[in-house]
């Protein structure tokens, strides 16, 4: 097992070299640089080319892109992100705020949408075939398919504009306490708390339906085990795991995920802080949010692996094998 | 020595013959506002007239956000700041109103010598900056060696301004680089701010300035929280606290909805009626602002090369189409191929758009069939830019024009504009914003034929006699008689077509019902709060 898990994490420390390359090249690509964004009109109106070359020079803008990628990188490995380039600004400054904002966004929307989707999930494979359980699955359906963007600005205009109980957008500062962002987190995290209980619900009321036929079911309902032993202690568990790299993947891909909500609620996250930088042309910037979001996304895959290790006796067997 | 004091006052006196006061504007323009079903519009110049409340808070999102601004160590400094409306915290020697006139600000009043290159400037003797110490001249003299530093400073003063000296303990002296008959005017910019003297490298960074507000709390990128400078040397400041929001890429039109804002600084023209039908909301515009302009890229091969197609472009133009179907016919103004704003009295009409002439001129370029122009790549810097440059397509189509456009994006906009460096005259991007100012200012924009980068002048005799005309402007002190050297310059940018503006939108402010005393104006970041407050 320790073999597997040692594989799977020197496989997800390429992926994630990969992904710092890939994004390298996904911003070599765009137009334009972190100079062309600072100055301004105004500047350029008394500027010749070469004082804007001299000062191409001095932010080191001009190094060809190889160098300026490794020296990134290799600061990465130590654990440092560097600096912006115009105003010299270490990256750890600039992303540690809204990372503990979105980290604490993705945490409250974790903590609702996996107990509501296993409860609703559990609920409508219980019941299947019930008036409740085609009203919820098709609300399901509905709820999946509507983009986060879409249910976000619906919530706006219903409980913000027409109905003012909420803030239309977050005007709380980045570096705010946990309980002042708490206060106003509330729709953003029911916007994609919405689709994601949806996705999720759907996929537990199939695993639970599924467990419920087994023949183990069955066996113990024959046994004279009470219906609510059964449900929690045989097939609740047997109906989890099918579902928990999507769990895993759901929790991994918050991150990324939120960057649409962020901006629509003007959210002080981490999403709306990689906009910024994309748009200022913040390279490193960019580089370490997209860093971040791999290396979590990869990190929850492999817990998500372990868990199914530990709760799945066929693949523990098997791994034993 | 010659008293450009005068000629404040003579543009003062001047003004209303040229068009409009505030409140006959209000007036003269209220009907037809009405009949445009704006009826609950009130011209914040109407509530006026009551007596001032001290107190509360107001919150204004602004969309302009500052590209210098990264991060909280330089965020109070007038240069890096969230918001390019420095006045809030600062002040400078001078301020363009809302009628884009000159008016003292810590400098009351100003003179320069026969040659317009040195200039004596009066300042006031009872400011106090924020942490409680007197403005001097000596602070002045630091400021403007920091504004002029090669390296720190910023650059209209680093391209103008040679050196200054203390004249008394209340007069000041600039030398300049060269004549500058407008050099008052120069004073007004937003980043030429008074700060208490310090090592050129530590200026700014503390924040402390003479403006009517302090700043509280910066949440860089964001917002900036304000409170009120009691110690205020003008009027105000009325209200305790002044929050500026800028979230970039939110649309704050929500946020105004739901009440968290009480001032939307900066209002999409398409936005006007659904505002306008907003209820206990006022709108205000300003007689100008940003202008769009069209860059046409001069390089061997292009058909920008021939002056004809130049002509007929301008000329096929349908800018009345703009304003009425982009505008409304309320928010946009037409331009006249120069950088000056329609109500200067500088500014001078151009010929109006004429179909057959076009055709007749394309003709004679050889595109008597018709012309396919080279994409005009744009960016949006201003949301009504894309039904802008659409409506400007579909008209020049009568003439045989095929227009395309595209659009890029904002941050990498200078490399579409420029092939590479060492071939900065093969233009590639085809628009730009300006923010209407004064002439001198306005017209220098083109007088610029050795380094070519944003397109506007392409090398050429009309060219040099531009440079001559520009020079001989700005050592002329009279102006009336520089008046007509400006209209001579405008002359031959309307024959020779370097550029071509095609409208401007007309800067406008939506507010509570419960503000007072605020005013758009067609400069954004002239905007000053220290007069306002809420009912």
């Amino acid at each position: 097992m320790l073999i597997a898990i040692l594989r799977r994490v020197g496989l997800s420390l390429i992926i994630i070299c990969l992904v710092a390359v890939l994004v390298f090249l996904a911003t070599e690509v765009l137009p334009g640089d972190a100079l062309d964004v600072f100055l301004t009109s105004d500047d350029l109106m008394t500027m010749e080319a070469e004082d804007i070359e001299a000062l191409r020079h001095e932010y080191g803008l001009d190094k060809p892109a190889v160098e300026r990628f490794w020296q990134w990188f290799s600061g990465v490995v130590v654990g440092d992100f560097g600096v912006t380039f115009i105003d010299k600004t270490p990256v750890s400054d600039v992303i540690w705020d809204p990372l503990l904002n979105s980290l604490l966004l993705a945490t409250v929307i974790t903590l609702i949408a996996i107990p509501v989707a296993l409860a609703i999930g559990i609920l409508t494979g219980y019941y299947r075939g019930r008036k409740a359980d085609s009203m919820v699955s098709s609300l399901a359906i509905i709820g999946y398919s509507i983009p986060d963007f879409v249910i976000g600005t619906l919530l706006i205009m219903f409980f913000a504009v027409w109905i003012p109980i909420f803030p239309a957008l977050i005007l709380v500062f980045a570096d705010a306490s946990v309980l002042e962002l708490l206060k106003v987190s509330l729709m953003p995290a029911v916007t994609v708390i919405i689709g994601h209980v949806a996705h999720l619900s759907r996929l537990l009321r199939v695993g639970f339906i599924e467990a419920m036929n087994c023949e183990f079911v069955e066996r113990a309902r024959l046994s004279g085990i009470p219906e609510k032993r059964i449900v929690f202690r045989h097939a609740l568990p047997a109906s989890v795991i099918p579902s928990l790299n999507s769990m895993a993947l759901f929790i991994g891909n918050l991150l990324s995920g939120l960057i649409v909500i962020e901006k629509v609620f003007g959210y002080p996250g981490l999403g709306l802080q990689l906009l910024e930088a994309v748009d200022k042309r913040e390279v490193h910037v960019v580089q370490a949010v997209t860093f971040l979001g791999a290396v979590l996304v990869i990190g929850m895959n492999l817990l998500a692996d372990l868990a199914i290790i530990i709760l799945d006796p066929r693949v523990r067997s098997h791994k034993h094998e | 020595m010659y008293s450009e004091k005068k000629n404040f006052e003579k543009n003062q006196i001047n003004q209303p013959a040229s068009g409009i006061t505030r409140r006959n504007f209000a007036i003269g323009a209220g009907a037809g506002f009405v009949s445009l079903s704006l009826s609950n519009l009130l011209f914040s110049s109407l509530s006026m007239a009551a007596q001032p409340k001290k107190g509360g808070k107001l919150v204004y999102a602004g969309s302009y956000l500052n590209s210098k601004h990264k991060s909280l160590k330089n965020a109070k400094h007038p240069y890096y700041g969230i918001e390019i409306r420095t006045r809030n915290t600062y002040n400078a020697l001078t301020w363009v109103d809302e009628e884009l006139n000159v008016v003292p600000e810590i400098a009351t009043d100003w003179e320069s010598n026969q040659g317009q290159d040195v200039w004596e400037v009066t300042i006031r003797e009872d400011v106090k900056f924020h942490d409680g110490r007197p403005l001097t001249v000596e602070d002045v003299i630091a400021s403007y060696n920091l504004h002029k530093d090669k390296k720190l400073g910023t650059s209209f003063v680093k391209k103008l301004v040679d050196k200054i000296e203390k004249v008394s303990t209340n007069k000041v002296r600039f030398f300049l680089k060269s004549p500058s008959s407008e050099f008052a005017w120069n004073l007004a910019e937003y980043r030429q701010a008074i700060m208490p003297a310090a090592p050129l490298d530590e200026m700014g960074f503390l924040g402390i300035g003479s403006g009517p507000y302090k700043f509280a709390k910066i949440d860089v990128g964001r917002r900036v929280i304000y409170e009120a400078n009691e110690d205020y040397w003008g009027k105000g400041p009325y209200l305790d606290t002044l929050e500026c929001v800028n979230l970039p890429g939110t649309n704050p039109l929500n946020g105004y909805l739901s009440g968290q804002f009480d001032v939307l600084a900066a209002v999409d023209p398409s936005l006007i009626n659904q505002l306008s039908a907003t209820p206990n909301t006022k709108i205000d515009i300003a007689k100008a602002g940003d202008q769009i302009m069209m860059v046409l890229p001069k390089y061997e091969g292009s058909p920008f090369m021939d002056k004809r197609v130049r002509q007929a472009l301008t000329l096929a133009l349908d800018r009345e189409a703009i304003i009425r179907i982009v505008f409304g016919g309320k928010t946009g103004w037409a331009s006249n191929d120069t950088h000056m704003a329609p109500f200067n009295e500088d500014f001078l009409a151009k010929e109006p758009r004429n179909i057959p002439k076009a055709k007749q001129l394309l003709a004679e370029a050889g595109f008597e069939n018709g012309i396919t122009l080279p994409t005009f790549y744009y960016a949006p810097y201003v949301p009504e830019i894309t039904r802008v440059l659409s409506v400007a397509a579909e008209s020049v189509k009568e003439a045989g024009i095929t227009m395309k456009i595209e659009e890029r994006p904002m941050a990498g906009y200078r490399k579409w504009r420029v092939e590479n460096k060492e071939k900065t005259t093969k233009h590639r991007f085809a628009m730009g914003p300006v923010g209407p100012r004064n002439p001198a200012m306005n017209l220098f924009r083109m007088a610029r034929p050795t380094y070519n980068e944003s397109g506007y002048w392409h090398p050429s005799a009309e060219g040099d006699r531009y440079i001559e005309l520009y020079e001989k402007a700005m050592r002329t002190g009279d102006p009336i008689a520089r008046r007509n050297i400006y209209h001579d310059m405008q002359r031959i940018l309307q024959n020779d077509v370097p550029a071509i503006f095609l409208t401007g939108r007309r800067e406008t402010i939506a507010f509570r019902s419960n503000v007072h005393g605020l005013k758009a104006h067609s400069q954004h970041w002239s905007l000053r709060f220290n007069e306002v407050w809420k009912s």
